[in-house]
């Protein structure tokens, strides 16, 4: 196992190698679905201040902020060729975005609904410790991103960062050179990775989720054996693209 | 690269997202996009016909990645068979996608209305002519303001990813800041003022939303002049301060430089995080302290 790593790093190519790749690429796909999971959003009814979390589709925060993240790691892999820091700064980048998302839609409920942050799944904040049913307003389910929902989403933006961005490098070693095309090619694959295991999550959650707390979290399982499975058949497809491409063998 | 010069670029491209933000939230908020669309789509069902534009061609983050990458393919076709001056380019390439939006916007206003006929919502066609130029004009400023950063970025900021690639993951992200803090005011606040202000959106109250304008029937127009107001300013500015932070993180700390500058960028972007947390914690005590809670403490029963 070492050495199939050593080799990942230094450029050799074996079937150990490749099928190594794909292993991270499964790897990768397993944690974005577990990024979503950790993202509080509300969907529709958030947007109308009727229940707790950002007020936007699943998939489409994910993707967001997972792109973000994607843009830092592109940039950074061209400048430096280093894997480790790549990772670590498409996650800080997707989690700087759904932080700045998450404080300024708590400034439009603030502001702009005049409505406290609360959660409608506790009655007790699991990281503060305040009292959140009271300050629910009536026929809602929450509104706002209370603190411990925050803190979940952060944790869930830096870890799509993370994963979209370890992706996106695994497919750019495939290629030594570093071309236009080789790094479009990259970027496309893993942005559609993305999407599929941000998709798979929010089928999961139905929609709408408050961080690491919601009772919805534990159906976690079940979507992290569908990623897998996914993310282990379309890595494939996406590797054998890449080598039809002129990526390494 | 010179990190005085990447700041400088990089106040430019701030400037150019805070309008692209803005511009991208009042275009959704003229046409009903995105998520407060299911109360305009709900309200005839609910026996309210209103003379607002509804239109949701898809999530707002898909529907300005595709202008945007349609704008950006045109940059780079016009740019390169006819090396025209950028600003030429871009002006061609957002107006392509301008025209691109409007037929999306008329089919998907067309479509939606006629579908509402069983429920008695009539088909305005004064409606459809006053605010489409206005849709027509809000997306050409996004894709334009799109373009723009795209070509910063891949040009002055070595950014390999090219112009239309890099002009869909910016669509992506203005949409999805739009969606997600521009909306709030408009679908709990604007959608609802007939509400007493102060409270989330009764669930009992969905599809009654309000149909009289300061003067006559409230129409798009009415709506992005109270965004433009609050929801538009904050999108604006989320957008700026994300592309912002997230850059000046590798450019003040380019990991190129050695691995101790990168392990610096790490720090400070960590540090940046810790601050929003903490931001967002005194502003959820300083609302909670000023509002109040909905019901008494005492006489809450605690359900665990």
């Amino acid at each position: 196992m070492i050495e199939t790593f050593v080799s990942f790093f230094f450029g050799t190519s074996d079937p150990v190698y490749i099928f190594t790749l794909l292993l991270l690429v499964t790897f990768g796909g397993i944690l974005i679905t577990l990024s979503v999971h950790l993202i509080p959003v509300g969907g529709a009814p958030a947007a109308m201040a009727q229940a707790t979390g950002v007020g936007t589709g699943t998939t489409q925060l994910a993707a967001g902020a997972g792109l973000t993240g994607l843009l830092i790691a592109v940039s950074v892999s061209a400048a430096t060729q280093n894997f480790f820091f790549t990772i670590l700064l498409g996650g800080i980048g997707s989690a700087v975005m759904i932080a700045l998302v998450m404080l300024m839609s708590n400034v439009g409920y603030i502001y702009g609904v005049g409505v406290p942050p609360a959660s409608g799944k506790t009655v007790r904040d699991p990281l503060t410790n305040d009292r959140q049913d009271i300050y629910v307003s009536k026929g809602t389910e929450g509104h706002g991103v209370p603190t411990a929902s925050f803190i979940s989403g952060v944790f869930g933006g830096f870890l799509g960062g993370a994963s979209g961005s370890l992706i996106f490098e695994v497919f750019i070693r495939m290629d030594p050179v570093l071309s236009a095309s080789a790094v479009v090619l990259a970027v496309v694959l893993s942005i559609s990775l993305f999407f599929i295991n941000a998709v798979i999550a929010s089928y999961n959650i139905g929609g709408t989720i408050e961080g690491f707390y919601d009772a919805k979290f534990k159906r976690l399982p079940r979507a992290v054996a569908v990623s897998a499975t996914v993310t282990f058949i379309c890595g494939a497809l996406c590797l054998l693209t890449l080598i039809n491409f002129g990526g390494i063998i | 690269m010179d990190p005085l010069f990447g700041m400088g670029i990089l106040a430019l491209i701030g400037a150019v997202a805070a309008i692209a933000g803005y511009t991208e939230d009042l275009e959704s908020v003229v046409g009903s996009q995105s998520n407060p669309n299911s109360q305009v789509q709900l309200a005839p069902q609910m026996k309210y016909p209103h003379r607002l534009f509804n239109k949701a061609i898809s999530g707002e983050p898909l529907s300005n990645a595709m202008s945007a990458t349609v704008g950006g393919i045109v940059f780079v076709a016009f740019m390169s068979a006819f090396q025209l001056p950028v600003i030429t380019v871009i002006v061609a390439g957002s107006a392509v996608a301008a025209i691109l939006h409007i037929f999306l916007s008329t089919t998907s206003f067309f479509g939606r209305i006629a579908s509402q006929s069983r429920f008695k919502q009539p088909l305005y066609m004064d409606v459809f002519k006053r605010n489409i130029s206005v849709i027509a004009a809000y997306a050409f400023m996004t894709t334009a303001c799109v373009l723009i950063i795209s070509y910063l970025m891949t040009t002055y900021l070595e950014n390999p990813i090219p112009v239309p690639l890099m002009a869909f993951l910016l669509g992506i992200m203005v949409g999805s800041i739009g969606s997600s803090v521009g909306d709030i005011q408009y679908g709990a606040e604007r959608q609802f003022q007939n509400l007493e202000f102060g409270a989330g959106v009764n669930a009992a109250y969905s599809g009654n939303i309000v149909r009289k304008a300061e003067s006559g029937t409230r129409s798009g127009i009415d709506n992005s002049w109270f965004s433009a107001k609050f929801g538009g300013p904050t999108t604006g500015i989320t957008f700026a301060a994300v592309l912002f932070i997230t850059s000046w993180l590798t450019i003040l700390f380019n990991p190129e430089w050695g691995s101790i500058v990168g392990w610096v960028g790490t720090c400070a972007g960590i540090l940046f995080i810790l601050l929003t947390i903490l931001a967002n914690r005194i502003l959820e005590k300083s609302a909670r302290r000023k509002f109040g809670p909905y019901r008494e403490e005492e006489k809450t029963e605690i359900v665990e």
